[in-house]
């Protein structure tokens, strides 16, 4: 720096240097006859100068390129996508780059939001490869909108066995709106509150029915009690009373006559079940009659035994009932061989008579 | 003849309201100058680049420390906050989206950019303003060389790389900040937060960033050095024009900042 400055080659302090006048190298300046010229500002020396700006350079370039790459691969520039199309009534809520997730895991990015040829809206959505898999053929999509905080659009595959979703399938969306069941909320609120109003106004059917109530509250707390406020008649109140009286005569009687029949119980116990009972007794009876049956048994078998002999007889007497026939055909070949036999002898002896007939 | 007050009035505040407009040309002339200079390799390679080295030195390495411990110990308490403040509200899945959009879109741009104005431009300007009071423009010009290209550029260039510089790792580091608050030493949340930093950035979003990231270093350094050029040499004149130009300074970058909530919100 200088302190002096000539008169010859500065400008007046109060003229302003304009840049053009600054960028034009006046032709006086360079004249060397100027007798004395300010002096050129120094560069202050800096230890290191050109590795101090090489790595400023380097550290910034460095930083934006980093930032660069890790903002494409936060964008899903570097993974290879497949194509869903989600059709919705309405996407309002929905924005380009919002998630879809699977099971509270984001597995795709919103890429564009359209309308359709149809009027509905076409949410476009890149799901990574590796993350397709979760998505099914059957799977259901959803669209929520919160009271707090952003829509969330949700995945759900029941059956991760299905065939995978192919690319640039279309499915629609399931919208589930909360803030569209408030109006829904507030007119049913409104129509309970007008019901309530119409049953709490003076002539309505609640009020007459609290009147009978303190009513009834009252004659139950009057003289006939509950048994006035239910037969209307004090009479009939007194009789009910008579009745009640009389049947706890009648349950006294009951209680005696069944005091007997218990003493009467327990002698016919003692009659059937004592030392001396029917019971012992029949007990001593079957011991006795079980020999008694081992004699019959014994009896039956020789009783058996000779109708086998009998049977035995009959079947002899049967067979000889069966030869008598032949034996008899036998006999009577033989008489009539013995009748041929005396007829011959007859005819041949001399005493035999002339059997011949004769006629006169 | 008396001359009319009024017409005194009258004239002094159009006088008033020409030397604002001209001010706002000079800099909106300054910054074309510089963009043509700087897309020129001639004007800071070769023997040039000791003097652009320099300036980038002096100016972006003794904030560049301090910037970013104090960034970072700011960013660690509004991280906390938010987080703690979320949770307590049931409200956790968006704090880390939140805190993205107000620290790293919002907050540090605007911190890097008002910080390198106090600390590097301003004073630069101040340094240009009394260089030119002192003769060092016309002693430049006397030997055939350009202030423009020796004195201005190299200023402007590393106010506006430290104001990038700044931004980007304190950006940076304020991310790996909100990922270790909210996840811990693990990596297993990485994946998500990278989708929420992803579905914060998106393309359009990312370029209201970047834009907003540059013109704000562009309003920081060339509106003072700007004032710096065109203030007047008499005594006690740059301190008037450091004040004109702070007050352009503050306009422009809530000029800046109102235009990129607008772009990134509506």
């Amino acid at each position: 720096m200088t302190d002096s400055r000539p008169a010859a080659a500065a400008p007046s302090a109060a003229a302003e240097p304009e840049m053009t006048q600054v960028l034009q190298v006046p032709q006086v300046a360079q004249e060397p006859q100027v007798p004395q010229v300010p002096q050129v500002p120094q560069v202050p020396q800096v230890p290191h100068l050109q590795a101090k700006a090489a790595a400023l350079l380097l550290l910034l370039a460095a930083l934006l390129l980093a930032a660069i790459g890790y903002l494409l691969y936060a964008r899903g520039a570097f993974e290879p996508t497949q194509r869903l199309v989600l059709v919705a009534d309405n996407s309002e809520g929905v924005l380009v780059g919002m998630d879809l997730t699977f099971a509270g895991f984001a597995i795709g990015r919103v890429r564009r939001i359209e309308l359709g040829d149809d009027g509905n809206a076409r949410i476009l959505i890149d799901v990574p490869r590796k993350d397709a898999r979760w998505l099914r053929t059957s799977s259901v999509f959803t669209l929520v909108r919160g009271f707090v905080g952003n829509t969330n659009l949700r995945a759900y595959s029941g059956i991760l066995a299905d065939p995978p979703l192919p690319d640039n399938a279309e499915r629609r969306v399931l919208a589930g709106d909360a803030g569209a069941e408030i109006p829904k909320m507030v007119a049913a609120v409104r129509e309970l509150v007008q019901n309530i109003t119409l049953l709490a106004a003076p002539d309505a059917a609640l009020a007459g029915s609290l009147a009978n109530l303190k009513t009834t509250t009252d004659r139950l707390n009057g003289p006939g009690g509950a048994l006035g406020l239910l037969l209307g008649k004090p009479d009939d109140a007194a009789k009910l009373m008579q009745i009640l009286e009389r049947t706890n005569a009648l349950l006294a009687r009951v209680d005696t006559l069944t005091g007997h029949v218990d003493s009467l119980v327990l002698k016919a116990d003692a009659q059937v079940f004592g030392n001396q009972g029917l019971v012992p007794q029949a007990h001593t009876a079957f011991g006795q009659l079980a020999p008694l049956l081992t004699d019959a048994r014994a009896t039956l078998g020789r009783v058996d035994a000779l109708l086998a002999e009998a049977q035995g007889v009959a079947a002899n007497v049967r067979s000889a009932t069966t030869d008598l026939g032949p034996l008899r055909a036998e006999v009577e070949a033989s008489i009539r061989k013995l009748q041929r036999l005396v007829d011959q002898i007859n005819r041949q002896w001399p005493f035999a008579r002339d059997s011949e007939l004769k006629l006169p | 003849m008396a001359a009319n007050p009024s017409s005194a009035a009258g004239s002094g505040l159009l006088h008033a309201t020409q030397a604002w407009l001209a001010g706002w040309w000079q800099v909106v002339h300054l910054g074309a100058l510089m963009l043509v200079l700087a897309l020129s390799a001639a004007s800071h390679c070769g023997s040039r680049w000791p003097a652009m080295a320099t300036q980038l030195v002096r100016v972006c390495l003794p904030m560049l420390p301090g910037f970013t411990v104090v960034t970072a110990l700011i960013s660690l308490v509004i991280i906390r906050i938010v987080t703690v403040t979320a949770l307590s509200y049931g409200l956790s899945q968006y704090a880390l989206e939140m805190l993205v959009r107000v620290l790293v879109l919002e907050l540090i741009p605007l911190a890097a950019a008002l910080y390198a104005s106090l600390r590097a431009t301003l004073p630069m300007a101040g340094e240009l303003a009394a260089l030119r009071q002192q003769g060092g423009f016309e002693a430049l010009l006397s030997q055939g060389r350009q202030p423009l290209i020796d004195l201005v550029l190299p200023r402007v260039l590393a106010g506006m790389l430290t104001v990038m510089l700044l931004a980007a790792l304190s950006g940076v580091l304020t991310l790996l900040l909100a990922y270790l608050s909210v996840h811990g030493f693990t990596l297993g949340g990485f994946e998500g937060f990278s989708r929420t930093v992803g579905r914060v950035f998106s393309p359009v979003v990312s370029l209201i960033f970047s834009l907003k990231v540059v013109l704000l270093g562009a309003a920081v350094t060339l509106i003072p050095l700007s004032a710096a050029m065109h203030t007047g040499l008499k005594r006690g004149a740059w301190a008037s024009a450091e004040l004109q130009s702070m007050l352009r300074m503050v306009i422009v970058m809530l000029g800046i900042e109102i235009a990129s909530l607008v772009g990134n919100y509506y």
